[in-house]
């Protein structure tokens, strides 16, 4: 589906604790985005005068018709406005942009590694797989620092995804990274002869440490990466990221933000 | 002071088609270099054949990969870049994204840059033959290669034998695209005029820096980058003004932070001939079709019928406009 800039208006802007908050937006025709895969994503930009230039990336949580939501965090400049956005205020939605995770596979097993405010795609993945009959190829591997960091859980326990849990200060779930209990379980997998695939989408140094576990383990892992971006559509060349190859960069917007783990020229 | 007044036209009577130099441009409104890439990108959100012209991404003789991560940040009003002029080289670009620019039917800028002499007068040699090129716009003021680029821009005696060198074998008008970080940017225009160059491009990136206190990292990975963006309007209006009022004949590209049809204005009463617009497209698209409407619009309120009645129209202060001079001896109090 071809990308498209529009004007939409906020209809509810829900507050999760920690920062956290869901913004759903609503505009006026349905819209492009609704075909969104998981871990495409959209540029987000409100009435913010000449002070803050340039739109904010995000993965697409939810979208359908008219309406489009994300999960955000508040945490610069942007994320902060955007935290205090009331019902009815615009932004102005370019997308769907990038190229997102595969389709659910019946065959394989989808190991959701996901830390923090990286829950979007593969909240979505988990969503397509359960509509698809699929809920039970997905498990979710989630953590973050503290309770707070761990949101909607209730949609996976709805879709009867099984969640494994880690806080580093041990507030739910096991103590520590989310990562620890990843290799176990592709441990598990290749002693089974199960199928499986890593998705994963987090903070950096939690991708780092997943792609260094599905490579060790020989398993199909995808990394949902975030860089700077100014437009979202392959023109600015600020997202560039080092891959092994000819050339040393892709580009996170256009040929991401889902790269294969081997793929990248990474510590 | 009194603003001047004029009685308002139908803005469908606002003559955009203007002159620049040799040129005939449907609008005075086109995309920066660097901002824009190759064009194709933007035809699912814009009617680029309504476009008064493109300007490429700058073009070296060879690919450039470009710099390490991270390239780019916002700052207040504009953004930090240090991209490394990441190109597809003269030859991808001839054969591949050309033809769409030409296809286009309005006025294609090929940017273009080289690391020394040499590769400059190369450049110019090759872009300048092929067919659908209208004006090599040659960037000799790009902060972020470590060769070239900086230097070429800013001593009035290298640019000069560089733009005699590649106007000798080009074929097409060039354009210099000159940096507000050299000293003298009179000086510089002056050169580059006399050494043949048609017109000249103003202004390019000024260098500036970010820094992320918490890791004590600079936010660009070669420190300093390149600033655009409303931040930079005033200091390229000045340019062009200063280069307008002692170059009259001289055809000046205005641009830096215009977002608007009244930036855009103010950069054609200052004495632009015409305007680029970059960094408006990475949030906005459409945003140079949005500014000529909105040009068009204000011009039509203005009575501005033609954008050649715009052009270093700027009317100067009285000289006792303000304030009474204080007598003489009393300033010492």
């Amino acid at each position: 589906m071809t990308a498209a800039q529009f004007e939409a208006r906020i209809a509810a802007n829900t507050r999760l604790g920690g920062g956290y908050f869901c913004l759903e937006l609503e505009a006026e025709q349905p819209t492009p985005v609704a075909a969104a895969r998981p871990g495409q994503f959209v540029m987000l930009r409100g009435a913010w005068g000449r002070e803050l230039l340039n739109p904010r990336a995000f993965s697409v949580l939810h979208a359908e018709g008219r309406r489009l939501t994300i999960l955000a965090k508040a945490y610069g400049r942007g994320t902060q406005r955007m935290r205090e956005l009331r019902s009815g205020e615009p932004m102005t939605v370019t997308g769907p942009l990038g190229v997102g995770f595969p389709d659910p596979d019946p065959e394989i097993c989808d190991l959701l590694v996901a830390g923090g405010v990286g829950l979007p795609p593969l909240h979505m993945q988990a969503r397509v797989a359960a509509a698809a009959g699929l809920a039970g190829k997905q498990e979710l591997f989630y953590g973050g620092r503290d309770s707070e960091d761990l949101v909607m859980l209730e949609d996976f326990a709805r879709w009867g995804v099984a969640a494994t849990l880690a806080t580093e200060d041990g507030s739910v779930g096991v103590r520590g990274y989310v990562t620890t209990a990843l290799a176990p379980r592709l441990a598990r997998a290749r002693a089974a002869g199960e199928r499986v695939r890593v998705l994963s989408c987090g903070p950096t140094p939690m991708l780092v440490a997943v792609r260094k576990i599905g490579l060790e383990h020989d398993v199909e892992t995808l990394l949902c990466l975030e860089e700077n971006m100014a437009c979202g559509f392959g023109v600015c060349l600020g997202c560039a990221v080092p891959v092994h190859g000819v050339k040393p960069y892709r580009y996170c917007c256009t040929d991401g933000p889902v790269f294969d783990a081997k793929e990248l020229r990474w510590p | 002071m009194s603003t001047p007044r004029s009685s308002g036209i139908d803005p469908a009577a606002v003559e955009l088609g203007c002159d620049f130099g040799p040129l005939r441009l449907q609008s005075p409104m086109l995309a920066a270099s660097g901002c824009f890439a190759y064009g194709q990108q933007f035809s699912a959100f814009t009617d680029l054949r309504k476009l008064g012209g493109i300007s490429t991404k700058g073009i070296s003789p060879l690919p450039r990969h470009g710099n390490p991560l991270p390239r780019i940040c916002e700052t207040a009003a504009g953004m930090l870049n240090s991209i490394g002029l990441e190109n597809v080289g003269v030859e991808a670009f001839v054969r591949d994204k050309l033809p769409f620019l030409r296809d286009l039917g309005i006025s294609v800028w090929v940017n273009f840059f080289g690391t020394d002499f040499a590769t400059y007068i190369e450049c110019a040699r090759l872009l300048g033959a092929a067919p659908g090129v209208d004006v090599l716009e040659m960037n000799i003021s790009c902060p972020n290669i470590k060769h070239g680029g900086i230097e070429f821009g800013t001593v009035p005696e290298v640019a000069h034998r560089l733009t005699r060198a590649c106007v000798e074998v080009s074929g097409v008008p060039i354009v210099v695209k000159l940096t507000p970080n050299a000293g003298d940017i009179v000086g510089m225009a002056d050169a580059v005029r006399q050494a043949g160059a048609m017109g000249v491009s103003l202004i390019n990136t000024i260098t500036g820096m970010a820094i992320d206190v918490r890791s004590r990292r600079p936010r660009i990975a070669t420190t300093y980058g390149g600033l655009s963006g409303p931040a930079i309007k005033p200091i390229a209006l000045r340019m062009v003004h200063q280069v307008a009022t002692a170059l009259p004949d001289l055809p000046i590209c205005g641009m830096g932070g215009v977002l608007s049809g009244e930036d855009a204005l103010e950069f054609l009463m200052a004495g632009a001939r015409c305007v680029q617009v970059g960094t408006a497209n990475f949030a906005e698209p459409g945003a140079v079709l949005r500014i000529t409407a909105e040009l068009r619009a204000l011009m039509a309120e203005l009575g501005l019928a033609r954008v050649s009645d715009a052009v270093a129209s700027l009317r100067p202060w009285p000289p006792e406009a303000a304030y009474q001079a204080p007598p003489a001896g009393d300033v010492s109090t």
